[in-house]
């Protein structure tokens, strides 16, 4: 970190460093005056608060005014405050399956990580580009797509950044020197952004939306479901942003031979894998199968907790690899997410709102899934797609039995669109760590997200009408 | 008399030891204390040839010049100066104290130290190579055992003369810290020239509140090195910068006054004060027997126009003339008021109030505000 003084006139310091505290004291009036305030016709007392409090984690999660995290736990302990509920009744919502269906996974992500086994994959998903730029772009983005299958996407990313900016200053490009070292990061964090949908593991959205729909007592959704509905739209946005990128910015490099060289001396440096790697693959692909054959039987978390024992019985990670390694924050945020959108719809709240605020708008099933597959895309530019799903599916899962569709789907059209941010460093991670690489601005990126964003939604909705007909699940 | 005349006089000629004065007279570094009328205080050096003798008559302490007396007060040495630290070191080894300044040279003596003789700004002699260097620790217990007889506001570490980069601000950085672990205080650098402009950053974030890039001289002679211009290029974008980062006021320039023509030394001033930095002329005849004394010109006469001028240029600024503390080797921006015709009903309150205990905490807390809403950490490039 570098130090920097800002010299600005210092009113607008101060504006700028403190506008959060007058923000604050009006949602602290806000809260306090719809607290002594009578709930609308046909809402009840209870209902009417969670709704306020929703309101309220809206705005704090919107405009950033408190970190994710700590947003989370003011969601489980503001309708204590306001006397939705006693606390042990909403403190027990952090307990909920996907949590710890999460925490299992970023578990198994960081001993990845840890072991080196990913970065060995990633190798060997970039060797023999055979000199040739166009290829060894392909295999960035594949092998960052590939590896967000089995992994969250951001620690992917945090793992092959590393490697491209080696590659990068390998073939000698400096920060805004050559398009295609902007091409080589855009391509890992593309690549980790599309993977990261494919499977319930890419990240947190995905178990978040569906243990929303678990608390709101509908059937789960069960991890070959998720990736047999949503690999359409994989396949057709990866391949269009291999082309958008390649189309979009010039390929200014004859020969990647220095970079190939790189990886096989790096691969080397590998060494033969290790018994822990052997492990933990077999381990990756136990669960794999686990989720996929007993996940209804036992329950994801039951899963994917059990795998995390035997990571600490063969002793593959220790704990101090887990504290550096594992995004515990998000942990919590997801915890408070599911507890708010339970309190939703326990309460009425949710569906009282949707009667008579979004019902009168909405014509049809079709426009309900367009409207909420597109403002979930444009909104993950500006959002953390967690939030974005935080925010949407509590609603969605209101609207969906008054609309007459399965919840399901609600959760496959929110949690996927969320995924796919592809302009903004504050939407995922890996878009942030392409940032910091240095190679590109946001104005070099802008029209090019755009049409990835227009083709994600129309690849979303493509598989909509043609494909998950044909998986049973209709519209 | 003008009390500012008064004071020059006093500064240029020292003074003799009359009658009935008590013992220890002088701090250890040869200053005698004293507060002239309108509260101006002074420290002065004794000289035989001192046209003025101070004398001591019940307890009334008085100037005597061809036969005119002055009243004045007589300040005794700190105490503190013989007390020593839990490590054994005195006081008067690790700082001096200047009115509400705290002069400490941590690297050892300066260059007027190491001439021979005592500095009038940090008290370092050529002793300080004689004893172990003092620690952190030993500073802080030293500053301590001041605060507990007088009031502070200011600690001046000054880095000597550094060829470094950063202008000794590196070697500096664990001393701030360390003072600013334990002390409520303001904190001021004597620092050299940075080579690199982002060091005046890391200065003002390391928690400097004031800074001091002495510019000296300006005029080039057959003295200065052939690298002077190129030098002088560099202190004043060196300046520029750090008077956008520093409070208005807190970036000070010393400038010696009488070994280059007043018409160079009045310009530089006009040139200081528009890039906003405060000048502090330093009116500093050598001692007798110092090899400089013989190319002194200047007479306490002739200098008053430019502290005249000095204030005035400052008062239509708005530079806070709060930040300069040497209040008693030097005749401060404020104190040309004496000088000059222009009022100073403002600047004077401002001053009153910064010496109550709440003006006190004021500052200090505004020091402190400052740096928290301006300091940003940026990822680098």
């Amino acid at each position: 970190m570098k130090v920097k003084i800002d010299t600005r006139p210092l009113p607008v310091v101060i504006a700028s460093r403190w506008w959060r505290f007058p923000v604050y004291l009006l949602l602290g009036y806000g809260l306090y005056h719809f607290y002594q305030s009578p709930p609308p016709e046909g809402l009840s007392l209870e209902g009417f608060r969670a709704l306020v409090v929703f309101l309220a984690c809206l705005v704090l999660w919107v405009f950033h005014l408190l970190p994710l995290p700590i947003t989370g736990l003011f969601s489980l302990i503001a309708p204590v405050l306001m006397g939705v509920m006693p606390a042990k009744q909403a403190f027990s919502f952090f307990g909920s399956e996907p949590v710890f269906f999460i925490l299992g996974v970023f578990i198994l992500a960081a001993a990845l990580l840890k072991s080196g086994l990913s970065t060995r994959i990633a190798l060997l998903l970039l060797r023999s580009a055979g000199h040739s730029p166009k290829r060894l772009l392909l295999q960035i983005m594949a092998a960052s797509a590939l590896l967000s299958f089995v992994m969250s996407e951001h620690a992917v990313a945090a793992m092959m950044f590393p490697l491209i900016l080696v590659i990068t200053r390998t073939l000698q490009f400096i920060p805004y020197g050559g398009s295609y070292g902007r091409l080589l990061f855009l391509a890992m964090a593309w690549g980790c952004i599309i993977g990261g949908i494919a499977t319930m593991l890419g990240g947190g959205r995905v178990p978040l939306a569906v243990g929303m729909l678990q608390e709101a007592g509908q059937e789960t959704i069960t991890f070959l479901q998720w990736t047999s509905a949503v690999l359409p739209v994989v396949l057709i946005t990866f391949l269009a942003g291999y082309l958008v990128l390649t189309r979009f910015y010039t390929i200014d490099v004859d020969s990647v031979a220095n970079a190939d060289d790189l990886i096989t001396t790096k691969l080397r440096e590998c060494g033969r894998p290790l018994l822990e790697e052997k492990f933990l693959a077999l381990l990756v692909v136990g669960a794999i199968v686990g989720w996929t054959l007993w996940g209804n039987r036992f329950g994801m978390a039951t899963i994917s907790i059990l795998v995390v024992v035997l990571l600490f019985m063969f002793r593959v990670v220790e704990w101090k690899d887990l504290e550096e390694n594992v995004d515990w924050g998000i942990i919590l945020m997801y915890g408070g997410a599911i507890g708010l959108s339970t309190i939703l719809n326990s309460t009425g709240a949710g569906l009282w709102l949707v009667k008579t605020q979004v019902l009168p708008h909405l014509g049809s099933p079709w426009l309900l899934v367009s409207l909420l597959s597109l403002v979930s895309l444009l909104l993950t530019e500006a959002l953390s797609n967690s939030a974005v799903v935080a925010i949407l599916v509590p609603l969605g899962l209101s609207i969906a039995p008054t609309v007459g569709i399965d919840p399901k789907i609600i959760v496959y059209t929110v949690a996927s669109a969320a995924g796919l941010g592809y302009a903004l460093p504050i939407s995922t991670p890996a878009m942030a760590l392409a940032f910091s690489g240095g190679y590109f601005r946001i104005k070099d990126i802008v029209l090019p997200a755009l049409l990835m964003d227009l083709i994600s939604w129309l690849a979303l909705m493509a598989t909509a009408r043609l494909w998950w007909p044909l998986l049973g699940i209709r519209i | 008399m003008n009390p500012a005349v008064l004071k020059l006089e006093l500064m240029a000629y020292g003074i003799r030891p009359g009658e009935g004065l008590f013992q220890p007279l002088a701090n250890p570094f040869g200053l005698v204390h004293l507060t002239l009328p309108e509260k101006l205080a002074v420290s002065i050096h004794l000289q035989e040839r001192s046209p003025y003798s101070l004398h001591n008559r019940n307890n009334r302490f008085f100037l005597e010049k061809n036969g005119e007396t002055i009243p004045v007060q007589w300040t005794p040495p700190l105490k503190a100066y013989e007390k020593k630290t839990s490590s054994g070191l005195a006081i008067k080894e690790i700082l001096t104290v200047h009115g509400g300044l705290i002069a400490v040279h941590p690297k050892g003596p300066c260059r007027f130290g190491l001439s021979g003789l005592s500095c009038r700004y940090c008290g370092s002699t050529k002793a300080l190579n004689e004893h172990p260097p003092f620690t952190k620790k030993d500073l802080v217990e030293a500053i301590e055992m001041v605060l507990e007889e007088k009031r502070c506001d200011f600690v001046n570490l000054s880095s000597g003369r550094v060829t470094s980069d950063d202008g000794g601000v590196e070697w500096l950085t664990p001393w701030v810290v360390e003072l600013r672990k334990h002390l409520h205080i303001l904190i001021s650098l004597d620092l050299a020239l940075p080579r690199s402009l982002e060091w005046i950053d890391k200065t003002y974030a390391i928690g400097v509140d004031a800074l001091y890039y002495d510019l000296d001289f300006f005029n080039p002679d057959e003295t200065r090195p052939a690298t002077f211009q190129e030098q002088r290029d560099l202190h004043w974008k060196a300046l520029e910068q750090a008077a956008k980062i520093f409070p208005a006021g807190a970036v000070l320039s010393h400038l010696v006054i009488g070994f280059e023509p007043l018409e160079e030394t009045q310009k530089r001033i006009d040139l200081l004060i528009g890039k906003g930095v405060v000048p502090i002329l330093v009116y500093f005849p050598p001692l007798d027997g110092s090899p400089l004394s013989s190319r002194w010109k200047i007479t306490p006469q002739e200098i008053q126009g430019l502290y005249a001028r000095l204030f005035e240029k400052l008062t239509q600024t708005g530079l806070n003339p709060h930040w300069v503390q040497q209040r008693d080797v030097i005749l401060t921006p404020l104190e040309g008021r004496f000088l000059s015709d222009q009022p100073a009903r403002y600047p004077l309150a401002l001053q009153n109030f910064y010496e109550t205990s709440l003006g006190r905490i004021v500052t200090l807390g505004l020091a402190s505000l400052r740096r928290h809403l301006r300091v940003r950490e940026v990822p680098a490039p």
